[in-house]
């Protein structure tokens, strides 16, 4: 049905909170599922879509708030679409299900994110949640936005992963481009705007925001006070 | 089939399609939202602002059959506005949202958003409202989900990136930075001026990185 490369980068803690969406995107779809450290995301499901998995209660309930916004406005410095799978709470054996309560405070949510440009699907269950997760990666790798090098750097390479993960707003998919597309660090720094676009799958501004960041005057004055005591001594 | 011509919404008001006069949804907005009735609106059931519009599908429709999927797709191709789709999602209706949500959110890019009853979808059309007059009155501030752009000094993530280098701690990535001023430069020093800096086994260490 669809290329056997088709892949997807889960972050290491969906193993413990959705075990039955990484398994069920193997098993049932044939994905490819690379679990990796991606701090940023639940999800990423092409070189531009990073998709975050939400519980239907974490949108009814405002002391979530800030900690979903920096959430969400973090990753809109990384990625250039968003997408928010908000799934039905399961319920617990023995608990009677409970009926949902739909408040201003949830629509007030569902608005700011429609608003923000945060795409929005919902999902009954994690066998529902891999099937969306599966069509997106489906609909990125149509418009040929999918992730299509290797995932898995080894030795040297890993080294050098981990350099350009260091990159403030750099995404992992962006990171494991640079890896493949260039034979060195150096490569990468003396690259133009156009060639780290084109070699990382970056947009314009992200490629402006990488370069500037390699070629970026190092003050030491500059650093905060802790910082530099500690570097002194 | 859209609309004759581009409607024109005033300033915090919700312009509705003359067929929902009297529907409880739109009791249930009037007295909360300045709302007007129109005639010939088309396709679209109410518009919240002049680029954003909403389409309502009923229980009833999703049962019907495809006619609503056909209005959407004459939408979408008609016309540019930001149409959000509400959707009432049921138990009888429920087996057919999953479609429903491929259709319009992935091959037509639309939103949609499901409600269980119009109760509820005029509860949403009043949050929706909200928003819609704050982006108008470009309060960005308003959204929490909204990227705010802060200048931040790169010091920090320079120096960290250059640790990230095997064999260069906290205190050889300062010596290297105050040397060589960026992670550009850095990568273009030649083997000796390394090991001026940091020393030879050092410097051959991280000459190939």
């Amino acid at each position: 049905e669809h290329s056997p490369s088709l892949c997807i980068l889960a972050d290491t803690r969906e193993i413990c909170s959705g075990p039955e969406v990484i398994s069920c995107l193997r098993a049932v779809h044939g994905l490819r599922v690379q679990v990796c450290s991606l701090g940023t995301s639940d999800y990423i499901v092409s070189n531009r879509l990073a998709v975050d998995r939400l519980f239907q209660s974490e949108l009814q309930s405002p002391g979530n708030r800030n900690k979903l916004s920096q959430r969400l406005q973090r990753l809109q410095g990384v990625f250039e679409r968003i997408c928010v799978i908000v799934e039905t709470d399961r319920v617990r054996p023995g608990e009677t299900s409970r009926v949902f309560q739909r408040t201003q405070y949830y629509d007030g949510v569902l608005s700011a994110l429609v608003q923000a440009g945060i795409r929005i699907l919902f999902s009954s269950c994690q066998e529902e949640t891999a099937a969306l997760l599966k069509d997106l990666a489906l609909l990125e790798h149509r418009k040929n936005a999918a992730i299509q090098v290797p995932t898995e750097p080894e030795g040297h390479r890993r080294d050098i992963l981990n350099f350009y993960l260091s990159i403030p707003n750099l995404s992992y998919g962006a990171a494991l481009n640079l890896c493949h597309s260039f034979g060195s660090v150096a490569a990468v720094a003396n690259s133009s705007v156009p060639a780290l676009a084109a070699g990382a799958r970056l947009s314009r501004p992200q490629a402006e925001e990488l370069h500037r960041f390699l070629h970026y005057d190092f003050d030491p004055q500059l650093l905060p006070q802790p910082l530099q005591a500690k570097g002194k001594s | 089939p859209v609309t004759a011509g581009s409607i024109v919404v005033p300033y915090g008001h919700v312009i509705g399609n003359e067929k929902w006069r009297g529907s409880e949804v739109a009791q249930r907005l009037q007295g909360k939202i300045r709302l007007i009735f129109e005639d010939g609106l088309g396709l679209v059931d109410f518009h919240l602002s002049n680029r954003t519009c909403i389409l309502l599908i009923s229980e009833a429709d999703l049962v019907a059959g495809d006619e609503f999927k056909r209005r959407l797709v004459r939408f979408r191709n008609a016309s540019s506005l930001r149409g959000i789709v509400i959707v009432e999602k049921t138990q009888i209706s429920d087996q057919y949202y999953l479609g429903v949500q491929k259709l319009v959110v992935l091959e037509l890019g639309m939103v949609l958003l499901p409600v269980a009853n119009q109760g509820e979808a005029s509860q949403l059309i009043i949050q929706l409202v909200s928003f819609c007059v704050r982006e108008q009155s470009r309060d960005r501030s308003a959204n929490p989900f909204l990227r705010k752009q802060r200048a931040q000094l790169a010091e920090p993530a320079v120096l960290q990136a250059v640790q990230q280098i095997p064999g260069v701690g906290k205190t050889k990535a300062l010596l290297l930075l105050q040397q060589f001023g960026s992670i550009h430069r850095l990568c273009n020093a030649s083997i000796n001026e390394l090991e001026q800096v940091i020393g030879q086994t050092v410097a051959q260490q991280i000459y190939p990185f």
